[in-house]
């Protein structure tokens, strides 16, 4: 069985704005790395650092294998519902993957994905799918 | 009277102050409480990476100020010192509440809570409770003893005020009142109605084989959505080979059956179909069939 | 074509009665070309060129002139085939100068977005609930303060992965929960389209 730890693995992504001037958003800045747009094709991961698994804690849902990956790690996001893909790099920490531990999301084909454990900005995720489905399930690789 | 009253504010004010700093300075989530100085308006009077420190600083004094207040014997300087603090401490949410509106106060625990009317409140509170406690006429072990009962009510009522007013401490008692309250007669029933909100048929379409097939060629969100009888329309703008369609969709509108959604994909202009998807009916007494059949106009 | 015209010729298609014209119309139309990999060569640190964000600053026919956050000027085409989202997919006159907007498209030659899809408003927050009144309820946004307004039959929640329902009788005071909804500008109010929760 192949290991979160070295391979592609699957779980929910959801999507967050960040150095928004409008919104609920324009108080939250340019992210953990200072460089999050939501204009760019980014992400929050819940392990770049110390302080940030200490906010994320994916291992209260179980997900002990998520590598530690710092700002700028490329990571290749492949919707399991309709295989569009996404190229982004780590600009901040997130989602807050214990709040909805265990949360499941199924696609036609069977596929599912558990827990929360990628955030696209929205130039990311619409290009996989649209903002107002909120999260999809995804497959989360390291690799092309 | 004034005396009396006077004498059992070190109480309040002393625990009060005593705790904060002990939440600064000893409270295990030591790292929640580091983010937490680096977010509140005490990093911008000090510096980033002077937050910290400062905060544990700031403790420390809450800490021996509250100590002393509470400990034998009572002293006019200890209230005097109290008093000039909790000022110190109104002055800083006029600073944070000016400069930083938007960072948490950081006053007590790790709960990020803004500057607010009841933050300023509750300084006022601490501030004036400390002054009267200049005074005071004795030691409040004594004045609580002189009249227990009228002591313990006057003292019950003014920590209520005090967890009133800290916003910190909603999530212990304000919540669960209000879960309580809306277990009784929950606010939003009735909101509903019968109506199957769009979102259901999204949902159930994204869920589809239709939309496993298509999903690569939508180019929009929804476009429009209308109900025709059982079923609910729904249509994105599509491409398909590089001309430009119309994706229509009939989703199932009062039942959960991803496997009944259709798909047609539309050229509006000239009103021809260009693809078609269907679904396998399902035979009865066995188990739904994945096998789709798309309709290539062959 | 009216729009019962329209609606009663996309009826007839879809549900059946309709005649399907030749594959070549299409040209390559098996559906794993559906599934074609695009892969952009693009920076994922820049700007993605196909996207703009910022907020509407003036509106002039079909263009929508957005300034974004970076202080960027973007001109965002709106055509019948743009969708457009306001707390429900809407149409283009929906759109105001002050909104908020996130736009996908494609960028043109003279540096105009052709949109696709255009959202106006949206959020999507992970708060905390608070509080629970008659059509409206309070969350906790990162210590900020955000209230939420249920609009009748659009409001929908989600428990538990289950299919969106219009009960929001289960929705839970000191619960997180995740909101896609409309930000009223200049407010810290949102009109609520979905709220994810545990049940």
């Amino acid at each position: 069985m192949a290991s979160e730890v070295d391979a592609p693995f699957y779980g929910e992504s959801t999507w967050f704005c960040c150095g928004n001037a409008w919104g609920p958003c324009g108080g939250t800045g340019h992210g953990a790395c200072g460089t999050c747009n939501s204009g760019s094709l980014q992400c929050a991961w819940p392990n770049t650092s110390d302080a940030c698994y200490a906010i994320t804690r994916p291992d209260r849902c179980g997900r002990t294998g998520l590598l530690r990956w710092g700002c700028g790690h490329t990571f290749y996001i492949t919707s399991r519902c309709n295989n569009a893909r996404v190229t982004v790099r780590i600009a901040d920490c997130g989602p807050q993957t214990d709040l909805f531990c265990g949360e499941r999301d199924c696609c036609s084909n069977g596929l599912c994905a558990r827990d929360r454990l990628m955030d696209l900005t929205p130039a990311a995720f619409s290009r996989i799918a649209s903002l107002s489905a909120g999260k999809i399930p995804v497959l989360i690789s390291s690799t092309a | 009277m004034v005396g009396w009253f006077g004498a059992l504010q070190p109480v309040l004010v002393g625990a009060v102050l005593a705790w904060a700093g002990a939440l600064k300075l000893f409270g295990h989530r030591a790292p929640a409480l580091a983010r937490l100085a680096r977010r509140s308006a005490l990093a911008r009077l000090v510096g980033n990476e002077r937050a910290v420190p400062a905060y544990r600083a700031v403790g420390s004094v809450e800490l021996g100020i509250g100590a002393v207040l509470v400990l034998p014997p009572m002293l006019v300087a200890e209230a005097v010192l109290a008093t000039v603090l909790c000022l110190g401490l109104l002055g800083y949410l006029a600073y944070a509440r000016t400069v930083a509106p938007e960072s948490p106060c950081g006053c007590i625990g790790d709960k990020p809570a803004r500057v607010r009317w009841r933050g300023f409140a509750r300084a006022a509170a601490l501030t004036m409770a400390s002054g009267l406690a200049i005074l005071g006429s004795s030691w409040w072990g004594a004045a609580l003893a002189s009249r227990p009962l009228a002591a313990l009510a006057v003292l019950a009522v003014e920590a209520s005020a005090v967890v009133a007013l800290s916003a910190e401490l909603d999530s212990y008692w304000l919540l669960p009142l209000r879960r309580q309250r809306v277990r009784w007669r929950h606010p939003l029933a009735g909101s509903g109605g019968f109506e199957v909100p769009v979102a259901s048929s999204v949902h159930q379409l994204m869920r589809s084989p239709a939309y496993g097939v298509t999903g690569g060629w939508l180019r929009s969100d929804l476009l429009d959505s209308w109900d025709e009888g059982e079923w609910r329309i729904l249509s994105y703008s599509a491409s398909c080979g590089g001309r430009p369609a119309t994706a229509v969709f009939a989703v199932p509108r009062l039942r959960y059956q991803p496997a009944d959604v259709k798909a047609v994909l539309v050229d509006e202009a000239d009103r021809t179909v260009l693809w078609q998807f269907a679904p396998e009916p399902a035979v009865v007494g066995v188990s739904p069939s994945t096998t789709i059949t798309a309709k290539m106009g062959l | 074509m009216t729009d019962i015209d329209r609606r009663r010729f996309l009826n007839t298609a879809v549900l059946g009665g309709a005649t399907v014209v030749g594959a070549t119309a299409l040209g390559s139309v098996a559906p794993e070309a559906a599934f074609a990999d695009v892969q952009p060569d693009l920076d994922p640190s820049a700007p993605d060129p196909d996207f703009a964000e910022g907020r509407i600053t003036g509106i002039n026919g079909s263009m929508l002139l957005v300034t974004g956050s970076d202080k960027s000027l973007h001109r965002i085409y709106v055509t019948s085939g743009t969708s457009i989202w306001k707390l429900r997919p809407t149409g283009a006159d929906a759109a105001q100068v002050g909104d908020g907007l996130y736009a996908r498209g494609v960028l043109l030659d003279d540096g105009t977005l052709a949109a696709d899809a255009v959202w106006l408003n949206i959020v999507n927050l992970t708060v905390l609930i608070t509080s629970i009144g008659k059509d409206v309820i309070h969350f906790d946004h990162h210590g900020d303060r955000v209230v939420g307004h249920v609009v009748l039959g659009t409001t929908a929640a989600v428990y538990n992965s289950t299919p969106p329902v219009s009960d929001l009788t289960q929705l839970k005071v000191g619960y997180h929960a995740q909101v896609i909804g409309a930000w009223r500008p200049d407010t810290n109010e949102v009109d609520l389209a979905t709220v994810y929760s545990a049940a």
